[in-house]
């Protein structure tokens, strides 16, 4: 009980029993709440439940009991958990086995990788390659379709069912020849291999075409025959893509101008013997009785045809460049096409020419010569066409100069001495005549100024040298007087005839000096006729011829007295105040008044002189003439007024 | 390479040949220059013979190309241009308006043109020189009257200026057209002047007589 004492007492006396384990002991069991101890609760509870009865004997045996009791529990503890332990034990072992598999597979795994990896490189590796191989099919596809045709291009080279050719085989051929080409670029690098190859390819490919080009164009040209032909542009680019193989251009040259020359004849045959539908026009033949009309009918047909197919041509030819080449190449293909023709104009010509003479002959000859010169501008020169045309008008100049000829020979042939009337003959006449109508054709011709010229002096010399011969060999018998009046007027009727025309005036010198020739005869003539009618031509040749140191003064001479002196000159006074009294009768023949008017005045100045010399001589004192002013009342000058 | 772009001169269907005739100075050369080259040809020489222009032209839709031939007047080449009527589809007759002289000769041309060509042969008289109002010397209606009663069509043109000359060239081109519509001229047959580049169908009479009526030119 002192245990218990009051708080302070107490609190002393706990601290003085801290130090004894029994009261400490104590004091936790009276400090212990047991109500609030629920361990304590419980484990009394379940002690209630096998503690039925509180006897001694259950207290003693408590302790086993409990011990037994726990035994009982741990026995069923140690049970529960051995389930437990077999438990985990087995998801041990699945657990073990996993992570055996996952290991296993994690090797594998491994394993895989590393061969995924090659297969990686590998891939790559054949990608890079496929690129490459990718672009050298591109380039392969370029090169093919720089070098190698397509399959319808192909096509379009090969010829369709009818034998006409694509349209497009121009554009085809181009790239062949293109292809070709480029090949050349092909050898310069380390490709010669395929450029052999394709340039052989392309060789046969362009052979082949050009064979079929010149197959269709040799049919094309085979039906050109109609009088017109219509040249397409397919053919013009034919015939130039032709020129890149000039064999055969010019096989195929020599096709068309075939094929036209042909037509050309037929046409031309037509022109001359059918003429047009139902004869109108009418068939050139028709008119062969007029030869100038028909040879121009026939030359205008052959002109206008040449002017057609020179037409034609330029149309065949109108794919190529415009130069010299073309137009001689142009010029040369008509010579062959009209060269057809030439037959049959050289024989209609020639059957002409043998039936004409002279002036139609002329014309004629002038008429080939004007178409020779106007087709010429045309066509090439050395062709057969102009080389008959040359020939046509050497063949017919000649036969005119010939029958030319025949006049002058027949001129010669039949001399016979001029009329009364002293004029040239009807031979003469008729071949002065001739020329004049071929003059006057020339001046209707249409040939050049220096043919014309040429011409005129060839024509003269056939002609005139043979006339003047003829008119001398045909006067030889004539008088003096006669043969001079009468060559005169032959000269002058060509003289005049003439003078109408141009390029004459060499020959008309030469005629006027002839003529001068004879008129002075003529003027001496007359001159001694007026003084011997007047009976002074004695006194004239003494004073001709006197000589006063020798013979003394005239007045002395025999028959220079003044009485016959008078008497002469009182004649000679009369004839003054007619002069026209004292003419030779033949000179009224004369032709032209012209030269009866020189041939008056001439003469009269002969006279004068004469009368001058007379009078000079009487007048001189030394002459002795005492009343000279009555022999000879007019002075020289009083006389020639009186004259003229 | 084978378009049509350049084709033009060398596509037409008929070839028509004309002849110019006329007394020498009327102007025959310059109406021809100033058709083919659309210039007026001052101090034009003389023509030798005969000289050679072509032109194509269209008429009713169809290309045509003349083949003109063109005469010298002087009298001199006479025997030679003759020969050159045969065959013409046209003849163009040429007088100088301010020199009656060339309009007095025109009988004489006319007597050549009718003998020398086809009776189906178009004749035109021109009256050239229309310029020259000033100079005339013959008449519009005297020589109206002349064409009228020749059966001729006619017109005043002038080289130097350009007029009427299309029109002399394409109304006869136009009249021998129709000629060959209705049937007057065969084509099928050669030298009548008009050449078909194809052969020509034989064109129905009924259609084409009614314009033979009704026709401007």
């Amino acid at each position: 009980m002192e245990k218990e004492p009051s708080t302070p007492e107490i609190q002393t006396q706990q601290n003085t029993n801290l130090n004894n384990p029994i009261s400490r002991k104590l004091n936790k069991i009276l400090e212990s709440r047991i109500e609030n101890d629920k361990e304590l609760l419980e484990s009394l509870k379940t002690l209630s439940m096998f503690f039925p009865e509180n006897s001694i004997r259950s207290r003693r045996n408590l302790r086993s009991d409990i011990e037994k009791r726990s035994l009982v529990l741990n026995e069923e503890f140690l049970g529960a958990f051995r389930n437990v332990k077999e438990q985990l034990d087995d998801i041990s072992s699945i657990i073990g086995s996993m992570s055996e598999c996952s290991d296993n597979m994690l090797t594998r795994l491994k394993q895989v990788k590393l061969q995924t990896n090659e297969l990686i490189s590998k891939t790559n590796k054949l990608q890079n390659e496929k690129k490459d191989i990718d672009n050298k099919l591109k380039i392969a596809d370029k090169f093919i379709e720089k070098f190698q045709l397509q399959s319808d291009e192909v096509n379009f080279l090969t010829p369709k069912k009818d034998g006409s050719l694509h349209p497009e085989f121009f554009k085809v051929l181009e790239k062949v020849r293109t292809i070709h080409e480029n090949c050349k670029i092909l050898l310069r690098t380390n490709q010669q291999t395929a450029g052999l190859e394709i340039m052989e390819q392309m060789a046969i490919n362009q052979e082949a075409a050009y064979e079929r080009l010149y197959r269709w164009m040799q049919n094309e040209c085979r039906l050109l025959c109609s009088d017109t032909v219509e040249i397409s542009d397919f053919m013009s680019t034919a015939l130039f893509t032709l020129t890149w193989r000039p064999i055969l251009y010019k096989y195929i040259l020599d096709e068309y101008c075939n094929s036209r020359r042909n037509a050309i004849v037929k046409l031309f045959i037509d022109a001359l013997t059918k003429g047009g539908p139902s004869g109108n026009p009418r068939p050139i033949e028709l008119n062969s009785h007029d030869p100038i009309r028909y040879m121009g009918d026939i030359l205008a047909w052959i002109h206008q045809a040449t002017a057609s197919e020179h037409e034609f041509l330029r149309s065949l030819f109108r794919k190529f460049k415009n130069n010299l080449e073309l137009e001689s190449s142009i010029k040369s293909s008509l010579g062959v096409i009209m060269d057809g023709v030439c037959r049959a104009l050289r024989v209609r010509i020639e059957q002409v020419l043998v039936s004409q003479q002279d002036t139609i002959l002329y014309k004629i000859s002038n008429l080939i010569k004007f178409y020779d010169f106007t087709i010429r501008q045309r066509i090439d020169e050395s062709c057969e066409l102009i080389q008959t045309l040359v020939e046509m008008y050497q063949l017919s100049y000649k036969m005119f100069l010939n029958s030319l000829n025949i006049h002058a020979t027949r001129l010669l042939d039949k001399i016979e001495p001029p009329n009364f009337e002293l004029l040239p003959n009807e031979e003469f006449r008729r071949t002065l005549t001739l020329i004049k109508d071929i003059f006057d054709s020339y001046n209707n011709s249409v040939v050049s100024v220096n043919t014309k010229k040429d011409d005129y002096v060839q024509i003269l010399d056939c002609v005139i040298e043979p006339m003047l011969q003829m008119c001398s060999l045909s006067a030889v018998n004539l008088s003096a007087i006669d043969m001079a009046v009468y060559m005169i007027n032959c000269i002058y009727s060509i003289h005049s005839m003439l003078s109408l025309y141009e390029y004459t005036d060499s020959k008309l010198e030469k005629l006027e000096a002839q003529i001068d020739a004879h008129l002075d005869t003529l003027c001496n003539e007359q001159a001694y006729f007026i003084l011997s009618k007047t009976d002074l031509l004695d006194a004239f040749k003494i004073i001709q011829s006197h000589d006063k140191k020798v013979r003394g003064p005239l007045v002395n001479v025999l028959g220079m007295d003044s009485n016959t002196l008078k008497s002469a000159m009182s004649k000679f006074d009369i004839y003054l105040a007619a002069p026209d009294n004292l003419i030779v009768s033949q000179f009224n023949l004369l032709l032209g008044s012209s030269i009866r008017l020189k041939l008056k005045q001439k003469s009269v100045r002969l006279v004068s002189d004469a009368y001058k010399l007379i009078y000079d001589a009487i007048t001189d004192p030394e002459n002795g003439y005492s009343n000279s002013n009555s022999i000879v009342p007019r002075t020289p000058d009083q006389t020639l007024k009186l004259l003229s | 390479m084978s378009n049509s772009t350049n084709s033009g001169p060398y596509n037409y269907t008929y070839i028509f040949k004309y002849i110019i005739i006329g007394d020498m100075g009327v102007g025959k050369s310059c109406l021809l220059h100033q058709f083919t080259e659309k210039k007026f040809m001052a101090d034009c020489p003389h023509t030798i013979g005969v000289e050679f222009g072509t032109r194509i032209i269209e008429v009713s839709g169809q290309k045509i190309k003349l083949q003109i031939w063109d005469t010298a007047g002087q009298e001199r080449f006479r025997a030679v241009t003759r020969s050159y009527y045969r065959g013409a589809a046209g003849a163009l007759m040429v007088y100088d308006i301010t020199r009656r002289s060339t309009y007095n000769h025109l009988s004489s041309w006319l007597t050549d043109a009718r003998s020398l060509t086809h009776p189906n042969t178009v004749i035109y008289l021109i009256g050239n020189k229309g310029d020259l109002e000033a100079q005339r010397d013959v008449s519009y209606e005297e020589a109206k009257q002349f064409a009228d009663e020749n059966g001729l069509l006619f017109l005043e043109a002038s080289a130097k200026t350009g007029q009427n000359v299309e029109e002399a060239f394409l109304e006869t081109a136009k009249k021998i057209y129709q000629n060959i519509l209705d049937g007057s001229l065969d084509l099928n047959a050669a030298e009548t002047g008009v050449q078909p580049k194809q052969p020509m169908p034989k064109p129905v009479s009924n259609e084409a007589k009614p314009s033979d009526s009704q026709c401007s030119c």
